[in-house]
């Protein structure tokens, strides 16, 4: 099993995600719109898909926003 | 130990004083001034409104925590990367720009320093810790884009900035070399 998780507007969340095959960043992308339905389509189309092993060997995938540099 | 934090605007300013208790020199290299509007999100005390940002912090640290400090109150270019990472044991990116941030990523890779990246979103509800072996800067939506000099993501900024004194911590005392996400509601670590 995979877990997704979509940080967004502030919010983050995790999402079970039972799948055969790998998932690529546009899937990752369209499942959380479908997941959220915000207004826009696009809302993630800037977002970064980040991928993790958990320790138990769960896959983890990070739906996130960017961090193109600090404050 | 000298631990060389690259950038003390919000991030490196609000990391480096949460450093303060380790037995290190803390070096601060940051070429611009402090300004009236940085003294809401970033560590700095009113009667360093004018000063290099580097100086002030060192002062700050020195007179109010007697901690071991050292400035440089320059811009870090390919010319003088080398010459001011060369005496760090550990390198803290806190830069607001991504040219700086690759620049040290390089410097780093090709020195075999030790790096540790710590990176804001632009709209302040999201942070990343991240340790350059497994650093991938994000690219800009549009260049220039708003940064969070106004203060109004001062918890945000907290957060991050105390995880990634965390992680130089961990470091410092055990060697981890911990990755974390940082947002509003939690902080994930993803790495050890």
């Amino acid at each position: 099993m995979t877990t997704l998780n979509i940080t967004y507007n502030g919010l983050s969340t995790d999402v079970p995600l039972e799948r055969e095959t790998l998932l690529t960043d546009a899937d990752v992308r369209r499942i959380a719109v479908e997941l959220l339905a915000p207004a826009q389509t696009d809302s993630f189309q800037h977002y970064v898909v980040d991928r993790f092993r958990a320790p138990g060997g769960e896959e983890r995938i990070y739906l996130r926003p960017k961090v193109p540099f600090g404050a | 130990m000298r631990i060389v934090f690259c950038g003390v605007g919000a991030i490196g300013s609000t990391a480096a004083v949460l450093c303060r208790n380790l037995e290190a020199t803390l070096v601060f290299i940051d070429f611009d001034r402090v300004e009236s509007k940085n003294l809401r999100a970033q560590a700095f005390v009113k009667p360093s409104v004018g000063k290099n940002k580097a100086e002030a912090l060192k002062l700050q640290l020195l007179n109010l925590y007697g901690v071991k400090a050292e400035a440089f109150g320059v811009r870090m270019t390919r010319d003088n990367v080398a010459a001011l990472g060369a005496s760090a044991d550990l390198l803290v990116d806190c830069f607001d720009n991504q040219e700086s941030r690759l620049l040290l990523s390089a410097f780093a890779r090709a020195a075999g320093k030790p790096l540790v990246h710590g990176a804001l979103a632009a709209d302040g509800t999201f942070g990343l810790v991240r340790w350059d072996e497994r650093f991938v800067p994000d690219a800009e939506d549009t260049p220039g884009q708003a940064t969070c000099e106004g203060g109004e993501h001062l918890p945000l900024i907290g957060q991050l900035g105390a995880t990634l004194a965390r992680t130089v911590q961990d470091f410092v005392k055990h060697g981890v070399r911990r990755d974390t996400l940082v947002g509003l509601v939690a902080v994930t670590p993803t790495v050890s």
